[in-house]
């Protein structure tokens, strides 16, 4: 099996739990804007807690995802497992030098370090591009699930329908 | 663009050809507008950003709108729907 299919295995696992999580910490039916927010919240959560290593993305994906779960103590049971598992693992930011590049370059690179999750942090512009290259294979993999999930449940739940 | 490669004077502050190269391979799988280029290594450190940057934004609001389209499509995230079995054959 490819890494890629073990990284997209790994994300089903995590965001059939934190779906299922955060499903049964609601007393109330929500609206489809709640339900949206959960079904974001829980994929990114999904996708940082996959990541089973010491990237910053997944670190500052967690921590951010955080602040949304103030009155969902279930999440915030998640969030503490997955930051606890993260805490142990080494990792020093601290590098040599700033790099200073055309303005194209420094510009574009500062747009760089505002999509990725905690880019902001890293100074060094390798670090910086490793942790770009395993953002976007984590990212790529939570759409390509959603949506076979998206494509599946657009078939089920006209079959389900026909049998209320 | 081609003064690149004579100015080696200070290559520790600037993102070297060779790192760039490395770069532009890994992203070719994903990039398609570089993977069509026939000499990558006359990509621009500034033009491979840019994509990435793009790529990037694509995916968030793919995701985005892969979670209006869920949240209208699921009722509940029930374990034990039909649904969740299906994903889970599928998927697994």
């Amino acid at each position: 099996m490819s890494t890629y299919n073990m990284v997209k295995q790994e994300f089903i696992k995590k965001w059939i739990t934190t779906l299922h999580m955060l499903d049964c910490s609601v007393e109330h039916p929500l609206n489809v804007t709640e339900r949206k927010n959960a079904i974001k919240l829980s994929s990114d959560i999904a996708m940082a807690a996959a990541r089973s290593g010491s990237t910053v993305w997944s670190r500052a994906l967690i921590s951010r995802s955080g602040n949304k779960t103030a009155n969902k103590p279930v999440a915030r049971r998640i969030l503490k497992k997955a930051r606890n598992r993260l805490k142990n693992r080494c990792l020093t930011l601290r590098r040599n030098g700033n790099f200073t590049a055309k303005s194209g370059v420094r510009k574009r690179t500062e747009l760089l370090k505002s999509l990725v999750p905690g880019g902001e942090l890293i100074k060094n512009k390798d670090y910086l591009i490793r942790e770009t290259l395993d953002y976007i294979v984590y990212l790529r993999a939570q759409v390509d699930v959603m949506r076979t999930v998206a494509a599946v449940d657009s078939v089920t739940g006209n079959l389900t329908n026909d049998n209320k | 663009m081609s003064n690149r490669r004579s100015r080696q004077s200070s290559s520790a502050s600037r993102i070297s050809d060779d790192q760039m190269i490395d770069l532009v391979g890994k992203l070719r799988q994903f990039l398609p507008e570089i993977r069509e280029r026939r000499r990558p290594e006359k990509v621009s450190a500034s033009k491979v950003l840019q994509e990435t940057c793009n790529y990037i934004r694509k995916l968030h609001r793919e995701v985005d709108n892969l979670s209006d389209r869920l949240s209208q499509l699921l009722d509940s995230v029930d374990e034990d729907s039909p649904e969740a079995a299906v994903i889970s054959s599928l998927l697994m």
